[in-house]
């Protein structure tokens, strides 16, 4: 086939419901295009993904996905084709809205992979219904609805409960069960107005019927195979996201597994797909009759998680098809010998579990439905269920590794039945803990056989799955009652930790003297009918091992874990680096991590993947199977940086920086000791080990105090506190101190916070770029806008920066990567807090400079020197563009949560924009966050606090210059009217209607600014926040913000570059291509 | 305590774990199955007689025996090996466990052996004589009777023990007369030929020519079953001598029977086809179909020549997994339409073979 330039597009930020698995894809894609010869533009706003590193693709776009920046790039590029399904409903969106307004056709692009009429059906609930009819599949009795009062009508004919689904959305946003009328009318309301398309299906209830889903393919030649079938523990009710999922379907006969299996293929025929799609069906579970529910005509969530728990690359294979290849002409890649013609067989069994943020925002609403909550995911694999099922439980990284210590002892039965019945996150612990009584009850069995009996009543997860936790349950209340070395052995085997069975049993001795060594099992497509080439492991305990070692080249590269608030798809990439560094280097990288979605976990990463929790007992096995020359843990965020000490104490090598400087980065006293050693200021402060201690401490430093527990990630748990009385409020709402993590407690500095991330030798420091913050220090690192190269820091002081990081590097004897982040507060230099790993920033950094800094990191950890490496040393030049990182929040998937920005991290991804200018990069950074912009003549509603309504004054008048109307209550309308500036009255919610919210709800507003230093939740400006939120309106918390927005709003950004472009920097608008 | 139980291979390894069903020892081949379900159809599949099947996933028996997915009248196996079986199982199907099912059958089981392991251990050695032993006495004495019985063990006589000594009729009276030759055939295969209409007349292996043509079929289908096609140089040789007198059929065991009535050749395979997955394209219709396997012989590519015409091969090791003949109604295929266990992308086959040999047929339906 002759090179064409084939377009790719990302699916953007992360959010919840779409994560690092497009990421996966997208990096298989491209890859799969190159490797046929292709040219790869790849358009994506995302810097924290591989699929925008310059090496992934021949033309990348830091750009916003909207039609108008993709138009641009279009036309620029001329590319031959586009591959649309690969980014997720977002990139999918785009296809078709790119196809709607003639730009395809325009610039004569053709669409490759499942036909744009192919998406438009499935996503189209009515054409889709119809279709499914025509060709006889079953589907929900259902209607689709463009207003309310058709949602009622039908609800009046058909009664509760239904479903509202709403069409074109991700993740089920506006969806949800509904009981009674005053539920649907709000949830209607929700859907119609997420709906891309307004357009909402409303369905008869499943509920309480198993969901199963497959994973399907199909070539251009009409083959077609199944990759792999799912259950769901949950049934029909709670949204697939959210739901615990098993590979294979377990409780299925060979009768329905094929009769599934043939609807499948019936569909995806009926409908030409060529590629992967994905199929939801609701199966009866007392008449074996199925319902379809829905279909995904691209790769997604579920197709991650089935290539991980396959080894069938889903991606890799659906692209290749796209190009017009057949299934029994792709080479199989992971037998290396057969064809990609094949149905993965498996001899184990794959759980998967969700990740939820609610230990973040205690606000949240916590119960599961079809809208999908969860930010990411946890796999386990395991010879049984209950050892996949334990991995997947202690793989959250929750302190959770056991189904009955969760919390839930002094609850009463109908507390524990209320959660069982309407499911939140903790459903599956609830049913444990309600299991546990029943087993503690007597010797017989009868007592287990009927609490299953009546939780199944209750909530309709299948007994098999509650007589497979009940078996757990018993194991775990025979190791408390005095463990027989046959109950250790059963432990280990059903995929407890170390840790867990000693606590449990309380027998440190015993536990130590049954624990044998890892055996390691490979995934292999073929339950080992063939032999396999691909390196990709799972631990199974009392089996025979079929590790292929490394004597002396392996290096273990310990992963981050499921995607969370504050330890995103960012850190995926540095161990993704790491391990490209290390094969680079002539090392055997092995990761070991546990997340299915991410590129890490391809097992084309690395030379062994080990899918496995990271924790200690599984990178010892790793390290000790493959005969390791040291485990590095500077990649994989907290996850892994928390391993040092135990690790350390197993005699496990570490590479790079050790338990040493982690400690003394960690440890409040060791730090400010080295701190006052290098005479480098920090805010001051002190360690409390008890809130008393806590209070004292803030008195004697003076309100406004930072409170924060040490050792922890993502700024959980700080908070700004103004006065004793949040000082209360936050004693009596935070975790307890304990002894080994006291609470810091430091004087707040309210200045310009400034980051640094650098590479230390010994001798020799590397800083690419200096970041600096939008918003004033206080509100979390990972939720500030951030700008490189820094705006407003001179040189001098970035000078003593470059000093005070060497210095610092230095004394925490750091060997590897270094995260640094300063205050600077009245012209003087605060040091914050050190992290002796990656952050949040390197790919970004990394992205903007060209300086691979995890591959510096990694060969200094490896015993290489920066002066031997072509990176340079000091300070790297500042680029002659800037770029500019704006946060993603997922907040209309949070019901209930508040919007105020602080110290503790709320966003779940970010964007990228780059310009010549600071205001063009900030003007693309808001764009491509989704953060619609008003035109002219916007309305813009106002509230601000007193204390910085005179600061807020000149910013509000730039809006006003601009053509934009600004709204505003009493208070905040006498202080603009004191500036003369003009404003619209508006009551606040107490005077009565007309009112703010009402004015939100009616989307009479195109933005709102709501500055709330240091308010918390249930006042009126949360009502307005939340309610901006559910409609859909962009709602700036903080002034700076606010400020930022319009200087962008003021300018006129350039036209899209590729990174290659601003690299060289290739100012030439001219041919582009090669 | 568990019943001690184990599993050793005439090259002398040994895999132990605990065991289920009858005590004693189970003498047979050692083979894998690598289908995720249907472990009911499996276990009553004739063509597992005088077979140790072990399950290569782990968990079997969750949603119980139902009797319905049943193939034959009885247990097939000799003796099964399971990672983890189910005590409480969930199907509303479901009429009794499969430890209850398998202790009433008396077929001696291994559970809690690394499946994984004696499946690579198959894979690399290749199919072995093998004995499974349920309780100490029969550990006692299994590696002395496994040595005894491989220095006179043979596939012969395993059609006899499971195909009908008797011929009966399936299917009503009106639609068109097919004669089954049964060497072990499935329900399954009984349900797809009278679904499309046909009443079968089923006829012991060793039926005369006569007896095959006596009531004038439209068609004559030779069924699957156990062992190796050369042991039955009787039904070869009857074979032969309908060539040309009525269209033949075959499936599996049929399938190489009618290939060594038509001077092709068969051989061993290493460690066999048995599972639910095997990609098998179709070169007359160039498309590929993911089918049901279960044999341990193949028919030689290589021999089909003069009229015969390869016309399904299998992707994943090239071995000849159908022919037709050039001018005569003449098809047979290695693996199995009718699925049950497996996935039911062949289930045309029946009907695209009697339409091309001009045989009425009903609409196919939908496997119950």
């Amino acid at each position: 086939m002759a090179r064409r330039n084939i377009m790719v597009i990302g699916s953007g930020p992360i959010v919840i419901g779409q994560a690092a698995e497009f990421d996966y894809a997208g990096v298989q894609a491209c890859r799969a295009l190159r490797e046929e010869g292709h040219r790869v533009v790849l358009v994506n706003s995302n810097p924290a993904t591989i699929m925008t590193d310059p090496d992934v693709a021949d033309a990348v776009y830091l750009e916003p996905l909207t039609v108008r920046s993709v138009e641009q790039i279009i036309e620029r590029e001329r590319p031959d084709a586009l591959l649309p399904t690969l980014g997720g409903q977002t990139g999918l969106n785009l296809a078709v809205e790119l196809g709607r307004a003639g730009v395809l056709e325009r610039y004569n692009v053709e669409l490759l992979g499942t036909p744009i009429d192919t998406i438009e059906l499935a996503e189209d609930r009515e054409r889709f219904k119809e279709k499914m009819i025509e060709i006889g599949e079953p589907v929900a009795q259902s209607a689709i609805v463009t207003n309310i009062d058709e949602g009622l009508a039908f609800a009046l004919e058909i009664g509760y409960p239904l479903v509202v689904r709403p069409a074109y959305t991700l993740g089920g946003t506006g969806g949800g069960v509904v009981y009674t009328e005053e539920e649907l009318r709000e949830r209607l309301d929700a859907g119609l107005n997420a709906s891309l398309i307004h357009q909402v299906l409303l369905e008869v209830s499943l509920l309480g019927w198993k969901e199963i889903e497959y994973e399907v393919l199909r070539d251009s030649a009409n083959n077609c195979i199944i990759v792999c079938n799912m259950e769901n523990i949950d049934p029909v009710g709670v949204h697939t996201g959210d739901s615990i999922v098993v590979a294979p379907s377990q409780t299925l006969s060979d009768v329905e597994y094929q009769m599934l299996r043939t609807s499948s293929l019936n569909v995806i025929r009926a409908l030409n797909v060529q590629g992967g799609c994905n199929i939801q069906f609701a199966l009866h579970p007392d008449r074996s009759e199925y319902a379809i529910i829905e279909v995904n005509p691209r790769v997604s969530r579920s197709s991650a998680l089935a290539s991980k728990a396959t080894g069938y690359p889903i991606a890799k294979i659906s692209t290749r098809i796209a190009l017009g290849q057949t299934l029994d002409t792709i080479p199989n890649p992971v037998t290396g010998v057969t064809t990609a013609a094949y149905e993965p067989t498996l001899d184990y069994v794959v759980v998967k579990i969700p990740r939820w943020p609610f230990d973040k925002f205690p606000l949240a609403d916590t119960q599961l439905g079809t809208q999908m909550k969860s930010t990411g995911e946890a796999m386990g694999i395991g010879r049984t269920f209950r050892a996949a099922m334990l991995k997947a439980l202690r793989g959250l990284d929750l302190k959770r590794d056991t189904l009955t210590e969760a919390g839930f002892e002094a609850w009463s039965a109908s507390e524990l039945e209320a959660i069982v019945v309407r499911p939140t996150h903790d459903r599956l612990f609830a049913v444990c803990e309600l299991l546990r009584r029943a087993t503690r009850e007597g010797d017989s069995d009868g007592a287990v056989a009927a609490c299953i009996a009546h939780v199944h009543e209750l909530c309709d997860i299948d007994a098999f799955w509650l007589y497979e936790f009940a078996s757990l349950v018993a194991l775990e209340e025979r190791l408390r009652a005095g463990a027989s070395d046959a109950d250790i052995d059963e432990a280990f085997v059903c995929g407890y930790s170390a840790q867990a069975i000693e606590r449990l049993c309380r027998d440190a001795g015993a536990v130590a003297a049954r624990r044998t060594g890892g055996a390691f099992r490979m995934v292999d497509t073929a339950a080992a009918e063939f032999p396999a080439r691909s390196p990709y492991y799972y631990l199974s305990r009392g089996e025979s091992d079929e590790m292929r070692a490394t004597p002396d080249r392996a290096v273990v590269v310990v992963g981050s874990g499921p995607i969370r608030i504050g330890q995103g798809i960012e850190f995926d990439y540095s161990c993704v680096h790491a391990a490209w560094a290390l094969k680079n280097a002539g090392f055997s990288p092995v990761v070991v991590n546990n997340n299915p979605e991410t590129v890490s976990t391809d097992f084309d990463v690395s030379d062994a993947l080990v899918f496995e929790p990271p924790g200690a007992d599984e990178v010892e096995d790793a390290y000790r199977a493959t005969d390791a020359l040291g485990v590095m843990l500077a990649f994989g965020g907290q996850t892994a940086i928390n391993l040092a000490g135990e690790l350390s104490r197993r005699g496990v090598r570490i590479v790079g920086s050790d338990r040493a400087s982690v400690d003394m980065a960690e440890d409040r006293e060791q730090f400010d000791a080295a701190l006052q050693r290098l005479g480098v200021a920090r805010p001051e402060g002190k360690a409390a080990r008890s809130f008393r201690e806590a209070r004292a401490h803030a008195r004697e430093l003076g309100f406004p105090v930072l409170v924060r527990p040490s050792f922890v990630l993502g700024g959980r748990g700080m908070e700004i506190v103004y006065n004793e009385g949040q000082l209360a409020s936050y004693a009596e709402s935070a975790p307890p101190i304990l002894p080994d993590a006291p609470l810091l407690v430091d004087k707040y500095l309210r200045g310009l916070e400034v980051e640094v991330d650098a590479v230390f030798d010994g001798e020799d420091i590397l800083i690419p770029g200096i970041f600096e913050h939008i918003e004033r220090a206080g509100i979390h690192s990972g939720d500030s806008i951030s700008v490189y190269p820094t705006q407003t820091v001179d040189a001098a002081m970035e000078e003593r920066i470059v000093r005070v990081t060497t210095a610092i590097a230095k004394e925490l004897r750091i060997r590897g990567l270094i995260n640094i982040q300063f205050v600077i507060h009245e012209g003087q230099l605060y040091i914050i807090e050190a992290n002796p790993r990656a952050s949040r920033t390197v790919p970004i950094i990394q992205k903007a400079t060209g300086v691979n800094l995890v591959a510096a990191a990694t060969r200094i950890a490896l015993g290489e020197k920066l002066r031997d490496m072509p990176y340079g040393t000091g300070l790297h030049p500042r680029t002659p563009y800037v770029v500019v990182k704006v946060p993603v929040f997922s907040f209309s998937k949070m019901r209930g949560v508040e919007t105020v920005l602080g110290p503790e991290m709320k966003s779940t991804g970010e964007v990228l924009g780059i310009d010549d200018s600071f205001a063009g990069a900030l003007r693309k950074g808001f764009i491509g966050a989704g953060i619609r912009l008003p035109g002219t003549g916007g309305r813009i509603l106002v509230s601000i606090a007193d204390e910085e309504k005179h600061a807020a004054v000149p910013v509000l008048r730039r809006y006003a210059d601009l053509g934009h109307t600004l709204v505003a209550t009493a208070g905040t309308r006498d202080v603009l009217e004191a500036a003369g500036i003009a404003s619209e009255a508006i009551n606040k919610i107490a005077d009565g209607s007309p009112h703010v919210l009402e004015l939100i709800h009616q989307r009479k507003v195109d933005l709102v600014i709501n500055d709330a230093l240091g308010q918390r939740e249930l006042t009126d400006n949360y009502r307005i926040r939340r309610a901006a939120v559910e409609a859909g309106i962009a709602c700036l918390t903080s002034l700076d913000t606010a400020k930022a927005l319009v200087t962008a709003l003021e300018t006129v950004p350039g036209a899209p570059r590729s990174l290659q472009e601003y690299r060289n920097g290739a100012l030439s608008t001219g041919d582009v291509h090669g | 305590m568990a019943t001690p139980a184990a599993l050793f291979l005439a090259d002398g390894s040994r895999f132990d774990g605990h065991g289920l069903g009858y005590h004693g020892i189970a003498l047979g081949e050692a083979v894998f199955y690598t289908g995720m379900t249907g472990y009911e159809e499996a276990m009553t599949d004739p063509s597992y007689a005088g077979q140790i099947l072990t399950f290569t996933y782990p968990l079997i028996g969750n949603y119980g025996i139902s009797g319905s997915a049943a193939q034959y009248a009885r247990a097939c196996v000799a003796g099964a090996v399971i990672k983890q079986i189910s005590y409480h199982p969930s199907h509303h199907l479901s009429q009794k466990t499969l430890p209850e099912w398998l202790d009433e059958q008396r077929i001696p089981t291994l559970v809690g052996a690394d499946t994984r392991a004696i499946t690579i251990a198959l894979r690399e050695h290749g199919t072995i004589w093998a004995a499974l032993a349920v309780g100490d006495e029969a550990l006692e004495r299994a590696e002395r009777t496994l040595t005894d019985f491989v220095r006179t063990a043979t596939t012969d006589g395993l059609v006899a023990g499971v195909a009908t000594p008797a011929p009966y009729l399936e299917g009503p009276p009106g639609g068109p007369r097919i004669t089954l030759v049964d060497c072990g055939v499935k329900r399954a295969i009984l349900r797809d030929l009278t679904a499309l209409g046909a009443q079968v007349t089923v006829q012991p292996y060793d039926a005369s020519p006569e007896m095959l043509l006596a009531n004038d079929p439209a068609a004559i289908v030779i069924s699957p079953g156990p062992g190796d096609p050369t042991d039955l140089p009787q039904t070869i040789a009857t074979l032969r001598t309908l060539v040309g007198r009525v269209p033949l059929f075959g499936v599996c065991l049929g399938h190489q029977l009618l290939a060594l009535a038509l001077g092709a050749a068969t051989f061993k395979l290493p460690y066999g086809h048995r599972g639910g997955n095997q990609p098998v394209k179709d070169l007359l219709r160039n498309e590929v179909l993911v089918t049901a396997h279960n044999h341990g012989y193949a028919v030689d590519a290589a021999t089909l020549g003069g009229d015969l015409v390869p016309t399904m091969t299998n992707l994943n090791d090239g071995t000849n997994e159908g022919f037709c003949h050039r001018s005569l109604p003449i098809a047979a295929v290695q693996f199995h339409p009718e699925a049950s266990p497996g996935p039911s992308d062949a289930r045309h086959l029946f009907a695209q073979w009697f339409a091309s040999a001009g045989i009425p047929v009903a609409p196919l339906t939908p496997a119950p």
